[in-house]
């Protein structure tokens, strides 16, 4: 008993002492399930939980095949299968209780499957023992729980570089952790669908927690399922597990889930290139991607672009927009990366709510500064779809434009009059109102899947300097 | 107890023989089964009827199935296999690499998995020595194998590069596992199953197979269609055929002590 109140107070310390110096481990690893709260398995409660929150994605028999899953990347669990991502368990054996309380808890970000704090303690572990129940030949195996390395000294991240290199990240997530590895683009799960690995800049998107200690949990469970491997066997230290896990949690970007985007006031002439130092001083903000609803869904072609994130200048005439994304793959010419910045015409009536559903029978006509790779070519254009403005009408407008692609992300510079003469009917920005704004982008390298974003309001700054009042 | 532990150890180096003469599968280790001298001499198996009631009564036989798997139709073109996108399996293969899952040549049919699906009356205890399964130039060597329920399955690792083997058996528990530089890692399957399929997500076209069985009854086919399964014991067992893209088929044999019996398969494209 003494040994263990040691301990005990020993790990007070040490995460204390971490907590002090900022380096705490996050909870995710060792979900806040309190065992005392656990109520007694009711499987009719269960069951009509799951029914009323679960059976629309999951299905009614737990396989995986709810009304919408066909549209979802990645698709809703097969409860039937057994197999769960993410876990603290050792690769190939069962999640535990505590796991499952915490993927219902937490959602899982990046996906459609949401948190279920709204749910009370007792239902959600309701919920556990029946999902358990789906693949009770899965949950007669035991369940080993992955032990962390003890965390022995202050791991910095760029120590843990090399072991990225050294443990292969780069095959899958790419050298910079963008998704864009050599064998991204081949990766299926064990259902034969293709998969894509994670984007490590995208900390948003680390469906099992972006801490740490939820990174180096994923190294050494594995991503069941998947073609992420467990590490437990291939040698990595101790020290090599804490400083990957760091180096990869600094891989993470902010984000900014801006709804109003302040544009950035410049005097003068606006940037012409990407790597003008006055882009800094303007506001960054994140828009989500989605891909646009398919016949086949999103499933069968699984999204590559996922977000973008852009910044607005302008000056007495111009609007000038950097916008930056994340595509594995570079595509030229014949099936070509491309971005639209979608505005609503001028005089134009009626509301496009969701870009996703657009072109649809009687949609307004959008505004949109189509680019494509070669970058030599941008222009603007009202279009009633986005074949119109691909082949290039003849009302389209040339805008000024400059682009680089580099290790998996492109980043564009766009420019255009803040009040256009032409295309005929052009948006026009002032400042006196909020001007939506949404973007459109094509992956040519993944059969031309087109990802559009939600509207944010762009707003221009009104000029600071003394010159104006 | 003790009596029962040192039978086991008495068929160890039988066990051991047959999955290394058969097991691995090409026709050079076949012919090698068939030497007289590669097999253990008939009287040892003899000393196991002094053993407990644990020894496999019908166990290290001296009957032998032996057979040809021919292919009619049209033979696949293999797949071309593009590696240059990881240069450390590039560098291991100075000529073009295609695809190991359908060969063929003059009309037989290599690397089938052959067994003995039924009749055999066991138990045989797994050898000790590890079959192993070798990852050489972003290829697995070999591509289809055997392995007896308990016996060590070292995998190892050959490359100066990263490879997850990702292993889905159906009876026993599955596992994902890294191995980022040369190394080995050794597993075991407790339950019989044919067959265990082991694929690397990191250079998709790596794909091997791996038949569990509770006994050492299993040949795989060489570049000449043939195959041999010794040391059976007398009787009446069904005999099938595994190919990864053409099925399974079985027949049923019948052999005597010392008998050598011939079956034949024909596989077909599909």
């Amino acid at each position: 008993m003494a040994s263990v109140v040691h301990r005990t107070t020993l790990s007070i310390l040490v995460t204390g002492a971490l907590v002090l110096i900022g380096l705490v481990p996050d909870s995710r690893a060792t979900p806040a399930a309190n065992a005392t709260h656990r109520p007694t398995p009711d499987p009719a409660a269960g069951q009509a939980a799951y029914q009323q929150s679960c059976a629309r994605c999951h299905g009614m028999q737990g396989k995986g095949d709810g009304v919408d899953a066909k549209r979802f990347y990645p698709r809703p669990r097969d409860f039937t299968v057994g197999t769960y991502k993410f876990r603290t368990t050792t690769s190939g054996t069962p999640p535990s209780d505590d796991d499952l309380f915490a993927t219902i808890t937490n959602g899982l970000p990046g996906t459609n499957m949401p948190d279920w704090r709204q749910l009370s303690e007792e239902t959600r572990w309701q919920l556990v023992d029946y999902l358990k129940s789906f693949a009770p030949q899965v949950f007669q195996q035991e369940s080993t729980p992955v032990t962390l390395p003890v965390f022995s000294s202050n791991p910095k991240a760029n120590t843990g570089r090399a072991a990225y290199d050294k443990y292969g990240c780069a095959a899958c997530h790419g050298k910079q952790g963008r998704a864009n590895g050599r064998s991204s683009a081949t990766l299926v799960d064990d259902w034969g669908m293709p998969i894509r690995p994670a984007n490590l800049t995208q900390g948003w998107a680390y469906r099992g927690g972006n801490s740490p200690t939820a990174i180096a949990t994923r190294f050494l469970t594995g991503i069941d399922g998947t073609g992420m491997p467990s590490y437990v066997e291939s040698g990595m230290t101790p020290e090599e597990t804490w400083q990957l896990a760091y180096y990869v949690a600094s891989l993470q970007e902010p984000a900014h889930w801006n709804m109003i985007v302040h544009a950035h006031r410049i005097d003068g002439e606006l940037p012409t290139t990407v790597d003008d130092p006055r882009w800094q001083a303007a506001e960054r903000t994140d828009v989500r991607l989605r891909n646009v609803v398919t016949p086949a869904g999103e499933w069968a072609n699984p999204p590559t672009v996922r977000a973008a994130t852009f910044q607005v200048v302008y000056n007495e005439e111009q609007l000038g927009l950097l916008v930056s994304w994340d595509d594995p793959s570079e595509s030229r010419n014949e099936s070509p990366d491309a971005l639209a910045v979608i505005l609503e015409p001028a005089s134009v009536k009626g509301d496009v709510v969701t870009l996703q559903a657009w072109p649809y029978a009687g949609a307004p006509p959008l505004d949109l500064c189509y680019w494509s790779a070669p970058s030599s070519t941008a222009y603007e254009g009202i279009v009633s779809n986005y074949e119109q403005i691909q082949t290039r009408p003849p009302s389209a407008a040339e805008l000024h434009n400059a682009a680089r692609f580099d290790d998996g992300r492109w980043r564009l510079l766009l420019r255009r009059s803040l009040t256009p003469h032409t295309p005929q009917g052009a948006a026009a920005l002032t400042a006196d109102v909020l001007t939506p704004m949404a973007f459109a982008v094509w992956d040519g390298g993944n059969h031309q899947a087109l990802a559009v974003s939600p509207w944010v309001d762009v707003a221009l700054e009104r000029a600071r300097h003394p010159a104006h009042h | 107890m003790s009596g029962d532990r040192s039978a086991r150890y008495w068929l160890t180096p039988l066990g051991c023989a047959v999955i290394i003469a058969i097991g691995c599968g090409g026709g050079k280790t076949q012919d090698a089964a068939a030497r007289p001298d590669a097999q253990p001499p008939m009287s040892q198996p003899v000393q196991l009827a002094e053993a407990p009631a644990a020894t496999p009564t019908t166990g290290g036989g001296s009957a032998s199935i032996k057979g040809i798997l021919h292919f009619s139709g049209p033979v696949p073109t293999p797949e071309p296999i593009a590696m240059e996108a990881d240069p450390v399996c590039q560098q291991k293969h100075p000529t073009p690499v295609v695809s190991d899952e359908v060969m063929v040549q003059n009309g037989l049919l290599k690397n089938a998995f052959v067994y003995l699906k039924e009749g055999v009356k066991g138990p045989f205890t797994p050898p000790t020595t590890p079959v192993v399964l070798d990852q050489n130039g972003c290829w697995y060597t070999p591509h289809i194998s055997g392995i007896q329920a308990g016996q060590p399955l070292e995998i190892t690792n050959s490359d100066q590069t990263m490879h997850n083997i990702n292993a889905k058996p159906k009876a026993n528990p599955p596992f994902n596992i890294a191995q980022a530089m040369p190394m080995k890692t050794t597993k075991t399957f407790s339950k019989p199953e044919v067959m265990v399929r082991f694929k690397c997500n990191v250079h998709p076209w790596m794909t091997a197979y791996l038949g569990v069985l509770e006994h050492p009854f299993f040949a795989v086919s060489g570049d000449d269609g043939s195959f041999t399964i010794a040391n059976v014991p007398a009787g009446t067992y069904t005999v099938e055929a595994w190919h990864e893209k053409f099925g399974t088929q079985t027949q049923t044999v019948t052999v005597g002590e010392g008998e050598a019996k011939t079956v034949e398969f024909t596989f077909q494209a599909q």
